[in-house]
């Protein structure tokens, strides 16, 4: 699964990559290992926004497609 | 110069962590807006005493997420970092921490600390984390890190002088490196070292991870240059998270209520395009409104003066160059200050409350495909007023990309100087009838302010794809706390750029406009008479009219005459310029507009006998208008922008074939 794939409000846990992901991801917080949620998304496959690490990061959905996560914490979604 | 004593103090951090807040306390009026070198970025800085005898110069470098580059900003960080330059150096560094957010922005703390610079943390935001109920041991993590902590409020100034008094002293303590490149990457680093002779290995590994120059010795440890990075991030991180557990305590969920709650609204697809468009809107309505009254009063103020000086001063060359050259060029400076106020006051609003960035968030999908990102909604917005304020917008664009782009179909969008044009060309050719209901003239003069908003969008996307592709820079972008403006802040904004802008393009304005006024009231072996009350000499024998006489054969094809290529040759001051040109050439009184029109209409065509401003002639002309760049203070303000004469004039060269090419095709249809 890919971060592009989280619904609003669901929760996940950042994968370590295969391929190379531009390192102002890592340098920004949004690194393997962490929690990610996604926050909120903009119309017509704009950017999304997601909260890592106490930080509000917006970015493409072409990058978020390239980002893997595990499963969601489908749980998240109930408890708000 | 700055005096060489003085410590060289730069401010370091990542955006939206109240840097701009603290450097205005700290260097207030004192401070000066540069450039650095090679790059069309500001470079603030202040000059201010720290202690008896001790100058500081407070640099404000712009905010950065980490020292390894991804933009033109943070290459500019970095550059000043490896700068080992004896007078450029560095000698303490404030960094930065939004103590709301302390986690990502330790990160980038750590990176400073790893130079070698004396160091000093100032944590911002201490209201807030009072707030919200968040505690840091500021003690305890002092000693972690080596280097003095400071708890400040950017907004009351507090802390402020307990930060100075750390700086002082931050000069001579020595901070614990953290991070040392090693291992595997020994060798090549060591080949930096010695090639670039940086006394610090971190510096070396800054350098050598920044492009291709080392990239074959990097890659034979195995590592690639991302990888060798990540794995900086993923040390650098994990060690911040373990002092986060060990100093700060914080309430998840209470931080970000204000935020979420707004953000509801401001990133909704449906409400928050609506949001956007009304405060679009408004911005509109702030610039085109707000600022004529204002202008109109620098407009009065200088016919005054100058009606004051003539009747007072001498007659002779002097007292001319002065009423007729310098003041009105003056006046031509200071007549775009409402605007540039305006624009720039609202614009820090933006930024300072959190919400520019989510204009950005939502019109990246729909700007995207034109090269532009969203942040060049404003200045497209802006353009509807006038180029110039729009041109200055693009200053807060990080991108720079986008940013060229943006400043060069910006003279496209039709601006309020072509009003004039427009309205006296449309009531003297489209014929005052309905079409389907709606006013025909109305119709038209709506097509062509779709016709520059297009023109502009295409353009953009044309130049886009000629432009070399860059180095990608991924679309990341932080969106930060909503935040009541700092009046200070703003205020400081409208401060800088007015300024910047008069003594800047303000410069080549009027130096362009006493140019013109020479060209108008000169001609080749004629001088108006000084001696006498003043007449002008008749502008057909003037150098602008002689121009306009010799450039007819190549305006022909277009439908113009030599009288209208004279007009169009002068709007080079202004466009609105061509009103009062055609009626000092048809001498009828400036002021009524509507014997102007008359007069216009009563020219015949001097072959046909037919009226001469026929249709032909007059939709040849409005598009003529809509994309020629004839305005100096857009030749000014672009210059001045990108750094570059040849940009501005490859641009005034463009935008002109493309005038000629539209009026062209136009005429040689209806004609
Ligand atoms: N509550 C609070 N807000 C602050 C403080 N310092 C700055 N701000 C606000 O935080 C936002 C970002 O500040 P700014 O100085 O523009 O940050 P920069 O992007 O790092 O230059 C603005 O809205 C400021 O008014 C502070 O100490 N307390």
């Amino acid at each position: 699964m890919y971060l592009s794939d989280l619904k609003i409000g669901q929760k996940a846990i950042v994968l370590q990559a295969s391929i190379s992901l531009p390192v102002k991801l890592y340098e920004m917080g949004c690194m393997p290992g962490e929690e990610i949620e996604l926050n909120y998304a903009a119309p017509f496959s704009g950017p999304m926004c997601f909260l890592v690490q106490g930080t509000l990061i917006s970015m493409r959905k072409e990058l978020a497609q390239l980002v893997p996560i595990t499963e969601p914490n489908v749980k998240s979604l109930t408890n708000g | 110069m700055v005096d060489k004593k003085a410590l060289r103090v730069a401010l370091v951090g990542r955006p939206n962590t109240g840097k701009s807040s603290l450097f205005n306390r700290l260097t207030g009026l004192s401070q000066k807006v540069g450039n650095y070198p090679g790059v069309t970025m500001e470079k603030r800085t202040g000059l201010i005493k720290l202690a008896p005898g001790v100058l500081a110069e407070i640099i404000d470098l712009p905010g950065i997420y980490s020292l390894h580059p991804s933009s033109p900003d943070e290459q500019v960080v970095m550059d000043s970092f490896l700068n080992e330059n004896v007078d450029e150096k560095i000698d303490v560094v404030i960094g930065l921490a939004d103590g709301t957010n302390l986690k990502t922005c330790l990160f980038v703390f750590t990176q400073i600390i790893d130079l070698g610079i004396p160091a000093v943390l100032a944590v911002t935001m201490s209201d807030e984390m009072e707030r919200k109920g968040m505690e840091l041991d500021v003690l305890g993590l002092s000693e972690s890190l080596g280097v003095p902590i400071t708890l400040v409020n950017g907004r009351l100034g507090h802390g402020i002088k307990e930060l100075q008094d750390n700086i002082l002293t931050a000069s001579v303590s020595q901070n614990i490196p953290f991070f040392q490149p090693g291992g595997l990457h020994l060798e090549w680093i060591n080949k930096v070292s010695e090639d670039k002779n940086f006394d610090i290995p971190y510096k070396s590994w800054l350098f050598g991870l920044r492009g291709s120059e080392y990239e074959e010795l990097i890659s034979s440890t195995g590592k690639t240059i991302a990888r060798a990075r990540a794995d900086e991030a993923i040390k650098r991180y994990r060690r911040v998270n373990e002092w986060l557990r060990e100093f700060f305590v914080t309430h998840p969920g209470k931080d970000r209520r204000w935020t979420a709650r707004l953000d509801r609204w401001a990133v909704n697809p449906f409400w928050g395009s609506i949001i956007l468009l009304i405060l679009m809107f408004l911005l509109f309505q702030a610039l085109f409104f707000g600022s004529e009254a204002p202008m109109n009063f620098i407009d009065d103020q200088f016919a005054q003066l100058s009606n004051i000086l003539k009747s007072n001063l001498p007659n002779g060359f002097l007292s001319h160059l002065i009423t007729n050259g310098i003041i009105p060029g003056i006046a031509g400076v200071l007549i775009f200050i409402p605007q540039i106020a305006i624009l720039f006051g609202l614009i820090s609003l933006l930024e300072e409350s959190g919400y520019m960035s989510r204009v950005v968030f939502i019109m990246d999908r729909f700007m995207r495909p034109f090269g532009l990102s969203g942040k060049s909604v404003v200045p497209m917005v802006s353009g509807t007023a006038c180029a110039i304020p729009a041109i200055m917008s693009t200053r807060n664009m990080e991108n720079s990309r986008e940013k060229w782009l943006s400043i060069a179909v910006a003279p496209l969008i039709t601006c309020a100087a072509r009003l004039p044009v427009y309205a006296l060309l449309i009531s003297l050719v489209i014929p005052d009838q309905t079409f389907f209901g709606l006013s025909l003239r109305g119709l038209v003069l709506f097509s062509l302010y779709m016709i520059g908003f297009f023109a502009a969008l295409l353009g953009s996307a044309a130049l886009n794809k000629i432009m070399p592709e860059a180095q990608s820079n991924p679309f990341l972008l932080e969106m930060p706390s909503y935040r009541f403006p700092q009046l200070r802040n703003v205020g400081h904004a409208i401060i800088n750029r007015t300024k910047s802008f008069v003594t800047e393009a303000g410069k080549i304005i009027l130096a362009i406009s006493v140019v013109l006024w020479f060209f108008a009231s000169f001609g080749p072996g004629k001088t108006p008479d000084f001696t006498q009350d003043y007449e002008a000499i008749p502008i057909e024998d003037s150098y602008v009219g002689k121009m306009g006489k010799a450039i007819e054969p190549v305006m022909k094809p277009l439908g113009f005459d030599w009288k209208v290529s004279i007009a169009v040759l002068s709007s080079f001051v202004a466009r609105e310029v061509f009103v009062g040109t055609m009626a000092t050439l048809y001498s009828v009184d400036d002021n009524e507009k509507s014997s102007i029109r008359e007069q216009m209409a009563k020219q015949k065509d001097p072959e046909t006998g037919e009226p001469y401003f026929n249709l032909a002639v007059g939709v040849s002309l409005l598009l003529f208008y809509a994309f020629a760049m004839q305005c100096m203070s857009t030749y000014a303000v672009v210059a001045r922008e990108t750094r570059s004469h040849k940009f501005a004039a490859i641009q005034f060269l463009i935008l002109g074939i493309l005038a000629y090419g539209a009026s062209f095709l136009s005429y040689s249809i209806l004609a």
